[in-house]
């Protein structure tokens, strides 16, 4: 866990989640469906637009371990959240 | 309460202290219960306790002192209404994705789903008033009514401040049970750590710090002015913008709408309403200042559930009565009525999460890798 801006910056995601217009359950849900789709070590990346998902999706791979958040970009408004699947 | 301008004034300055406080602590009464189900996430659950305990201790506070009197605590008849409204309203905020208070702040961050979800409340709101005579007053609240007069348990022949002491004092013995004395008071460091430099960029503040600087704002405004509600001044909204196309009389032809404007001079926006715009616009500020502020464009998939979560809203608030910030500061003031609405909105956050968007509820089940969770597209 812990990968600086410039890292992540540079990270190509394996699979890309676009939740931008999503809200709350979808956004966390989302990222959850695509972490089950993706094989272990791939790096799933959701971009939204909804501030708490910045909080409610590192908050669940703490407590259901499906993968490990390595960092999030903030971006006037929009947020990548970048996950590994363990 | 008046409609002299300092009234006026401090409704603003109130109404931008809490969309402040909401918008940098993405403080989501919603997400309170919904993702302590389905994640065991307590972050927002932790900040809706330091809320309570704050108000418990300030209301007891300030009736002690004498600042304020025990009728100014709000409380409501007591019935069967409380419950039903509550679990209603807990329904339609989790359809929505945010409840009354996220919804105002989150207007302010430039989320149109959540216009959409406010425009919804209203609308709800003035269906309800149309419905409230004969048919809601006579087949709602009278069979469910169980007494005629609201009751807040600081009526009872103790000292102001014994309750919210041991309420206060179990919630401290249970949170140092749980993190250690040193746990417990790491937490109060953690929660200044944001305030380094100027706060008002920073993206977020910690929620506890930010619940127990609403609390003390509730205090002040309950001393000053009236105790925080949100969907009744937007029900007067509702109501100044039919008197706009249908002329005052329309408004005050309907019962309903004639009560909640009794004791205004005319029909129009009030100090609490004046409260209730102000935290829109102190969102707004507060995301601009940290760059968060975005219009932000809902998919056209999810407009059912902001329009349809809005109708549910809107009309509950009005049956239970009162939204969740209403009814948790009523309910930290130790009001009956209001202890039963949160209750039943806990009822309708479950099932929603668990039967609507059917969630894995991590709080009931063992971890389990391939257990099924739906995505709707």
């Amino acid at each position: 866990m812990g990968m600086t801006q410039e890292e992540l910056e540079v990270l190509e995601p394996d699979h890309v989640i676009d939740a931008i217009g999503e809200v709350c359950p979808h956004t966390l849900n989302m990222a959850l469906a695509g972490l089950k789709k993706a094989k272990i070590g791939e790096v799933v990346m959701e971009v939204t637009d909804h501030s708490i998902a910045t909080k409610t999706i590192p908050a669940a791979m703490k407590m259901n371990k499906y993968g490990e958040v390595l960092g999030i970009i903030s971006k006037k408004g929009e947020y990548k959240i970048y996950l590994k699947k363990n | 309460m008046g409609f002299t301008p300092e009234f006026f004034l401090y409704a603003a300055i109130f109404g931008l202290t809490y969309g402040i406080l909401l918008q940098k602590a993405d403080f989501c009464f919603v997400a309170s219960v919904r993702d302590f189900i389905s994640v065991k996430d307590s972050r927002v659950g932790k900040g809706v306790l330091i809320l309570v305990a704050t108000v418990l201790l300030g209301w007891g506070t300030v009736l002690t002192l004498g600042l304020a009197s025990i009728e100014q605590v709000w409380t409501t008849p007591i019935g069967w209404s409380n419950l039903i409204g509550g679990i209603l309203f807990g329904v339609g905020m989790t359809i929505a994705g945010s409840c009354a208070s996220g919804t105002l702040y989150r207007s302010g961050m430039g989320y149109i789903h959540f216009w959409i979800v406010l425009a919804s409340m209203i609308v709800g709101n003035l269906l309800f008033s149309f419905i409230y005579n004969p048919w809601a007053e006579d087949y709602y609240f009278k069979p469910l009514l169980v007494t005629d007069q609201g009751y807040s348990l600081f009526q009872l022949n103790l000292p102001y401040l014994f309750l919210p002491l041991l309420i206060v004092g179990l919630m401290i013995f249970i949170a140092i049970r749980q993190f250690g004395i040193k746990g417990f008071f790491q937490g109060f460091k953690e929660s200044f750590a944001d305030f380094k430099g100027n706060p008002f960029k920073k993206e977020h503040w910690d929620i506890r710090l930010v619940a127990a600087l609403f609390g003390i704002t509730a205090t002040v405004q309950f001393v000053m002015m009236s105790s925080i509600s949100l969907t009744g001044p937007e029900t007067r909204i509702g109501g100044v913008a039919l008197s706009l196309i249908f002329g005052d009389q329309f408004v005050y032809n309907n019962v309903y709408l004639n009560q909640m404007f009794a004791g205004f001079p005319v029909i129009g926006l009030g100090p609490e309403e004046t409260l209730v715009i102000f935290i829109i616009v102190g969102a707004f500020l507060s995301a601009i200042l940290s760059g968060q502020f975005r219009i932000r464009k809902p998919k056209a998939a999810r407009m059912p559930y902001a329009i349809g979560g809005g109708l549910i809203m809107g009309v509950s608030s009005r049956m239970a009565p009162g939204c969740n910030i209403a009814n948790i500061v009523g309910a930290s003031g130790l009001s009956v009525s209001s202890i039963i609405v949160i209750i039943g909105m806990v009822i309708g956050v479950v099932i929603v999460t668990a039967f609507v968007f059917k969630m894995p509820l991590l709080l009931f089940q063992k971890m389990d890798m391939d257990m099924e969770f739906e995505m709707e597209s």
